[in-house]
């Protein structure tokens, strides 16, 4: 089973967050679900550019949070959108989707686990 | 401008040679040159030919060796002297204080 | 060493901004936040944070904007900005370069490295502190240089110019460029109708230079007026300069002692390049030729004080200068040099244009106006006209006025001393006592000079004064002069000085007996006027100068008497 999520990164975060550790892992995901409306929304407009900076910017703050093949699929769609094919990233973006609901449940899990409220 | 100095065999005598402007900023360097703890010489020679340029500071200087070699018993030489280089020692006169060749 | 610094975060992300500045709040910092690029200009005036971490791309304003509001906004301080961000485009990269950004940061953070540029950057902000520290330092301490010197050209220039550089026979040229050239151009009126000009030029150039400048000026105006002879003058100069003065700092000068009545000049040049006499008549030029070493570099037992005569006619000029004129370069790095300066020289046609003639040459030469250089000319123009109304210096300055008056005083000078010794001086100085007499000083040294010159040449070392009636003969004269003097071994000349006054008037007599053979005054009184013979012409001066001029019948010894009347 690939890694969805690296668990040394989630290790660092915890001793550096500590008691915040469940607060950034909640405004992470709100943060994320804006991000995916960005993303659409920039695909629907046809506008390579402002797909590129926003699927860059996602890319970073998975990366930060170790959400790995999350990351990856945003640096393809960055890709993409650099090269202009637009075309590509209606797909990119479903893969992007469905990656994100796997990441958001593991999330949640790691909350619980944590000890974190709600 | 470069000042080396070299010592006779016998530690009796030191030659300063000196190429390119004689002026201010030898100071340091002249001084150097024969300030050398390990030696007293009795004779000096300064080597002149290749100096492109003597202004006072460096007259100057002459007279601060000739303090330090024992003023009226200092036995200085200044040779390979230039036609400029001459010119400048002759109005000044100092070949009453050193041997000009 | 860590230190703690103040941190702005500027991130749009919430999730890495919470990161992001829970890692920087954990090594110790004090953090502020903002989430997109106007927030963080605006904290960054409020807040004036010492680091800047900003994320690239942000809404409203993007990083590289604020940057480069920040960086205004910081002006001269450093203000170290982390750019964060993952561009790995090189365009982006130089984009992050160009906005101001001093250093990058990729995702996912890493807070060792964080850190580790953090502290960086925090060196990198001391060290610009500290040199604009340094600097400010600097420019203070430069300024503080500068008022220094200009107080200090202030009293100089009470000293320097407390002679007579306005009489109306002398121009000079002396470039005003630096506060101090090095360059010392002075002149005095000396008793009996002579006048001394000296031209110094010190090694080296500004507030040191100018420094061994002040005592040579009080030594030479100072002497001049106590009427001693240019000789002593310049062994004093050069003796005070050798003492003040380090070794490696000598002054190359040259003294003018003219005596346009008797129609001689005596030159003594040290260093300094040629001077020149122009001659009235037939357009001659000579030379005046440094000699002697220049002045501190002998000590007083070596040192050569030997003059250079010649005779001098009314029309004649005499010209000095300090080696910048012939040194002075040309854009081409040539030198002006003695063969140009003749040239102008050679070519002028209107003598009183020659000085012009000069500087235009040098401003044609090189184009622009050069420190360090320094002209002079003394023309000799109708004596009556050069001898202004000069009172000399009166001293003591704070003396008592004395009322009634009644002493007498005599020396006698014998061989050993005759050698040596002016007592001219020092009987002048006893004589400005008498405060009604101080307006005739220079009458008064006048003839005391002829008559002390009297005893001592014919009385004592019985020379001829008809030898003096040609140009060579004036060098014969003192040559021989001094030769006897120098094997003098008996003979004597005596002064003797009585002073006798009350309220409303007073008499000075001054006698002065020598151990010669005597003469017959009267004889001499009563000889044709002849243009060369001195002898009788002096002591018709001295008759002209004097309310009584009378003599023992054997002629050894001469008595004159200055009266006066009424004294305010």
């Amino acid at each position: 089973m690939v890694d969805h999520l690296d668990t040394s990164v989630l290790a660092t975060l915890q001793e550096v967050m500590e008691a915040e550790y469940p607060v950034l892992l909640d405004t992470f995901l709100v943060d994320s679900e804006e991000r995916l409306r960005l993303l659409q929304q920039a695909c629907r407009s046809g506008q390579a550019e402002n797909l590129r900076q926003a699927a860059h910017s996602f890319k970073g703050s998975c990366s930060n949070m170790g959400a790995a093949l999350l990351a990856d699929l945003c640096r393809e769609l960055e890709e993409a959108a650099r090269l202009e094919q637009i075309d590509e990233a209606p797909h990119l973006i479903e893969r992007i989707e469905r990656e994100f609901a796997i990441v958001r449940i593991l999330y949640r899990a790691e909350r619980q686990r944590y000890g974190g409220l709600g | 401008m470069t000042i080396s100095s070299q010592l006779s065999a016998d530690g009796q005598e030191l030659t300063i040679t000196i190429q390119g402007r004689f002026d201010f900023n030898a100071h340091q360097a002249f001084r150097d040159a024969y300030q050398r703890a390990d030696c007293t010489p009795k004779r000096y020679v300064i080597d002149l030919a290749g100096a492109t340029y003597l202004d006072s500071s460096a007259l100057g200087m002459l007279l601060l060796l000739r303090d330090h070699a024992g003023s009226d018993k200092a036995d200085i030489r200044l040779i390979n002297c230039n036609p400029d280089v001459r010119k400048v020692l002759s109005v000044s006169n100092f070949e009453q204080l050193f041997a000009i060749a | 060493m860590p230190r703690r610094l103040s941190i702005l975060i500027a991130e749009d992300g919430a999730a890495d901004r919470m990161l992001l500045a829970a890692i920087v709040g954990r090594q110790g910092h004090r953090v502020t936040t903002a989430s997109n690029g106007a927030e963080a200009v605006r904290l960054f005036e409020s807040e004036r944070p010492q680091l800047v971490l900003m994320d690239a791309l942000m809404p409203v304003m993007d990083g590289f904007e604020a940057a480069r509001q920040i960086k205004q906004l910081a002006g001269n301080e450093l203000v170290p900005i982390i750019f964060l961000t993952s561009l790995t485009e090189h365009e982006a990269l130089v984009r992050c370069l160009e906005a101001g950004g001093d250093d990058f940061l990729a995702k996912p953070y890493n807070p060792v490295i964080l850190e580790a540029k953090i502290q960086a950057m925090h060196r990198l902000r001391r060290l610009q502190a500290t040199v604009l520290e340094q600097r400010d330092l600097i420019a203070r301490r430069n300024q503080q240089l500068l008022d220094e010197q200009r107080a200090a050209k202030a009293i100089f220039d009470k000293v320097a110019h407390a002679g007579c550089l306005s009489a109306p026979n002398i121009r000079y040229r002396q470039s005003p460029r630096a506060l101090f050239n090095g360059d010392l151009l002075l002149a005095a009126h000396a008793p009996a109708g002579r006048m001394f000009v000296l031209l110094g030029d010190f090694t080296g150039h500004g507030l040191p230079a100018a420094i061994g400048a002040m005592p040579l000026a009080e030594t030479f105006y100072g002497m001049t007026a106590k009427g001693y002879s240019s000789g002593e003058i310049l062994c004093e100069l050069n003796a005070k300069l050798k003492l003040i003065l380090p070794v490696e700092m000598f002054c190359c000068a040259a003294l003018l002692d003219i005596n346009l009545k008797q129609g001689m000049l005596r030159v003594w040049n040290g260093g300094l390049p040629d001077g020149y006499l122009l001659r009235a008549a037939e357009g001659e030029r000579l030379p005046l030729r440094s000699r002697h070493l220049p002045l501190g570099v002998l000590d007083a037992l070596q040192f050569d004080d030997s003059f250079e005569t010649l005779p001098l006619a009314i029309g004649d000029r005499l010209l000095l200068m300090s080696d910048g004129v012939l040194e002075s370069t040309s854009a081409d790095d040539e030198l002006f040099g003695e063969q140009r300066l003749l040239a102008v020289m050679d070519a002028n046609t209107e003598p009183s244009a020659l000085l012009d003639e000069i500087q235009a040459a040098l401003h044609d030469f090189h184009g622009q106006i050069l420190d360090d250089l320094s002209l002079v000319e003394v023309n000799m123009i109708e004596a009556e006209d050069a001898v202004a109304a000069q009172s000399p210096a009166v001293f003591p300055l704070g003396a008592p006025e004395l009322r009634a008056r009644d002493w007498s005083a005599s020396f006698e000078l014998r061989p050993s001393s005759l050698r040596q010794y002016n007592p001219l001086p020092m009987t002048m100085q006893l004589l400005l006592q008498i405060s009604p007499l101080r307006h005739r000083a220079g009458t008064i040294y006048t003839v005391l000079t002829e008559l002390y010159a009297n005893a001592l040449e014919h009385g004592v070392l019985l020379l001829d004064s008809s030898m003096k009636c040609d140009a060579n003969g004036f060098a014969n004269y003192y040559q021989e002069r001094q030769r006897r003097l120098g094997e003098l071994t008996e003979g004597s000349v005596s002064i003797e000085l009585s002073v006798k006054s009350e309220e409303t008037r007073g008499y000075l007599r001054i006698a002065v007996r020598d151990s010669g053979p005597g003469f017959d005054v009267q004889r001499a009184l009563d000889q044709q006027y002849c243009a060369g013979c001195l002898g009788g012409r002096g002591l018709r001066m001295i008759r002209q100068m004097s309310e009584r001029f009378y003599w023992e019948p054997d002629g050894k010894v001469l008595n004159v008497e200055f009266h006066w009347a009424a004294h305010a």
